[in-house]
């Protein structure tokens, strides 16, 4: 079995309001995420998924239990460059990311931080931009981009770092049908390439490209599985208050209807293909 | 408290900075008053909640920040002088933090509302000195505008220096949580 | 209210680049805000007639020499007419005590004019519009980048002192970064407010507190708007491996050439005439 890149160990974290009053967050979560793996964590709003994902880069520590990155803690000062390094992480609000006045500048930024020498920045900029399709926006100012692109350019600024695991924190919130297309694009590429997945998000649709979803309920993990798996429980996710994804829905009540309609199908792709399959072999009747 | 610059100091004076730009260079830094002068200016406000909720260097560097886009965007004479738009500026997050220090003990709120007086009368004070010194105004003219501009100025301070220092603070106990997870926990 | 009040946006002109390629703009930043320092301390000094036409005639060249039209300059004067007749009218008036060398020409009550007042007032009007048309020059010639560039790297041997130069030099980036944002912000916050029939400013004249409160829908939600974002990129400059005072290597290179320090000793040489010059 290969090594896991990324390792949580009876994970609880807590938030402290006031002296006396202590929210827990999260209770014991264990799991592994594995090199080049597409992870993506569901859970409704307050369930902890967005605390987890902060705990995988060490922006924030685990009050018991550990996280090993690569198999350095977290919770060391010193490995946190390193760990931050190998672990990228893209937040919500694409405005709130970007640091510097010129695209390419802000790309830079993260590779100043980790000492990287002026000739090899550039080599990496064009490679990052490149990557995210921006190489064009290079030296425009950020405020002049849509959210997808800033969106997209916050991406460039964490694989210039050359890390080994992209981690989205709802990364596609607050943009647009568009937007969130072409960081979907982005990402799928990204993860063709190599990278190690972790998106944390509320639309199921994207969940749904992943290898592995990990549910959150309550600062626990209450299922994980494939996406083809957990969709299929979907009254346990509606007790959860959680969806699945449009394609899923659609497809059940085909199958109620049509009853060789498959019911397990989790993505527009899917869908498709099932009902060009159909549509073929009634072709084949008719003929 | 006073360790060098953090990441949040940066990032705060950094953003207040895009305040006293942004109040600068539209109407929105200019607060119609009774007086002759007609307008009271809110654009040393950042530099003093600077001070207040990040200390004296936050509030320098805000200050100076303030200082300068007030010099480059000056429409009249007396501040296309750097001795009368940017030196006096630099006290204003200073002074503003030294009064909050000091009367904190007193009372957190009206330590607030006292440095909003003073950071703006610091402001008032060295910019009609320094403009005084060289030679834009008589000293006459300098006293009137103090009164008839300065203090109508400090009030307008006291009020938004409160009202944003407050909620502030009680967002940022409440809030301690929410600034690490942005919104989902 | 009309609907241009609140275009913020199209007022904003901090970092009003414009490129035309001329050769200043390809000066390096640095050398450009030495020599501008130079200049307008230079100018602040030079206090004669002579003296005044003489920069005057240097800086309307610096525009023709930096292919900005002069259009620009005058723009940035025009708002400033009235300040300065108003200014020169009092000065006129109320200086004669203060500057009394020089020949009275007219003395009536606490109104005394005399030569010296007279030069005052004209010296102040054309200093002014002198150094007007500098920053202009440097402003619009320098992006905001190159000039935050500029001034951390002149500021660098100040790091032996434990001056926080990188750190400064970012705190301007981010200030710089996020006014058009804020800005933005505002115009949607107002259209909205406006939208619902809010009126900004109505309150009697007389009452300040009502109108400061007046403001308050859009004041206060910027001040938080600012806090609150400040909270979202402390997290995003942490994830990506940003420590004070840390070792970083810089992107940017700047590189003087040999002609730009041309320019430098002679914009030293033409201020110290201006200081030393007699007339």
């Amino acid at each position: 079995m290969k090594q896991p890149l990324i390792r949580a160990e009876s994970v609880s974290f807590d938030y402290v309001v006031n002296r006396n009053d202590v929210i827990p967050v999260l209770r014991d979560v264990s799991f592994s995420i594995y090199p080049g793996e597409y992870v993506a964590i569901i859970g409704h709003n307050g369930s902890g998924k967005s605390t987890l994902a902060k705990h995988l880069n060490g922006i924030l520590k685990p009050i018991a239990g550990n996280v090993f990155v690569n198999g350095l803690n977290t919770k060391e000062d010193k490995y946190r460059r390193s760990i931050r390094q190998q672990v990228g992480m893209v937040f919500q609000h694409p405005d709130n990311q970007i640091v510097a006045t010129i695209v390419e500048d802000d790309v830079a930024f993260g590779l100043e931080n980790i000492g990287v020498p002026g000739e090899e920045m550039k080599e990496r900029i064009d490679f990052a931009l490149d990557a995210v399709g921006m190489s064009t926006y290079r030296n425009r100012p950020p405020h002049h981009l849509s959210g997808g692109q800033k969106q997209r350019i916050a991406i460039a600024g964490i694989i210039a770092m050359r890390p080994q695991c992209l981690v989205l924190d709802e990364a596609t919130g607050m943009l647009d049908a568009y937007g969130r297309r072409d960081i979907l694009r982005v990402v799928r590429k990204l993860h063709r390439e190599g990278m190690t997945i972790v998106t944390v998000t509320h639309h199921m649709s994207e969940a749904a490209e992943a290898d592995r979803v990990l549910v959150i309920e309550s600062g626990r993990i209450v299922m994980e599985g494939t996406p083809r798996e957990i969709f299929q429980q979907q009254e346990m996710l509606h007790q959860l208050q959680l969806d699945v994804p449009e394609a899923s829905r659609m497809a059940r009540l085909i199958h109620d209807q049509v009853p060789a309609f498959q019911s397990g199908l989790i993505s527009q792709q899917e869908m498709i293909d099932e009902v060009r399959r159909l549509s073929g072999i009634r072709g084949a009747d008719a003929g | 408290m006073e360790k060098g610059l953090t990441v949040r100091k940066i990032v705060i004076a950094g953003v207040l900075g895009a305040v006293a730009i942004l109040l600068g260079v539209t109407r929105l830094g200019f607060i119609p008053v009774p007086t002759a002068a007609g307008n009271a200016t809110i654009m040393h406000v950042p530099a003093v909640i600077g001070g207040i909720v990040q200390g004296p260097v936050v509030g320098l560097i805000i200050g100076l920040i303030f200082g300068v886009s007030s010099f480059l965007n000056a429409t009249i004479p007396l501040f296309k002088d750097p001795l009368v738009a940017i030196l006096p500026r630099l006290f204003i997050g200073v002074t503003a933090y030294l009064t909050y220090a000091g009367f904190k003990r007193v009372s957190e709120f009206a330590a607030i509302g006292v440095a909003g007086f003073v950071g703006s009368i610091t402001n008032t004070i060295l910019v009609l000195t320094m403009a005084v010194i060289r030679g834009y105004l008589a000293p006459g003219v300098a006293v009137t505008v103090a009164v008839t501009n300065g203090l109508p100025e400090a009030v307008v301070s006291v009020i938004v220096t409160l009202a944003v220092v407050v909620s502030w603070k009680k967002l940022g106990n409440a809030g301690k949580k929410k600034s690490k997870i942005s919104g989902d926990f | 209210m009309a609907a241009h009040e609140f275009e913020l946006t199209r007022n904003i002109t901090i970092g009003q680049y414009l490129p035309t390629g001329s050769f200043i703009h390809r000066i390096d930043p640095r050398i450009k805000i030495v020599a501008f320092t130079v200049l307008v301390a230079a100018i602040a000094v030079c206090d004669t007639y002579a003296g005044n036409i003489i920069a005057l005639s240097f800086v309307c060249l610096l525009f023709r020499l930096s292919r900005i039209p002069v259009g620009y300059g005058l723009s940035g004067v025009k708002p400033a007419m009235p300040f300065i007749v108003i200014l020169a009218v009092l000065q006129l008036l109320f200086y004669g005590e203060v500057a009394s060398g020089g020949t009275v020409y007219l003395k009536y009550g606490v109104i005394i004019i005399t030569s010296e007042s007279i030069r005052l007032v004209i010296v102040s009007a054309l200093r002014f519009i002198e150094i007007i048309f500098v920053s202009s020059v440097l402003t619009l010639s320098t992006s905001t980048t190159q000039l935050t560039h500029g001034m951390a790297s002149l500021l660098k041997p100040l790091k032996h002192v434990k001056f926080p130069v990188h750190e400064l030099s970012l705190i301007i980036t981010i200030a710089i970064r996020f006014v058009p944002t804020f800005a933005m912000e505002m115009e949607k916050m107002m259209k909205a407010q406006a939208s619902r029939g809010a009126q900004f400013g109505q309150s009697a004249w007389w009452k300040i507190v009502e109108r400061t409160k007046d403001m308050f829908p859009l004041i206060i939600p910027l001040f938080h708007v600012a806090m609150n974002r400040a909270e979202d990129l402390v997290l995003a400059m942490e994830a990506r491996c940003y420590t004070p005072g840390g070792e970083r290597t810089s992107y940017r290179k700047l590189r003087a050439r040999p002609g730009d320090y041309l320019v430098l000793l002679f914009c030293l040489l033409f201020s110290l005439f201006l200081i030393w010059f007699p007339y």
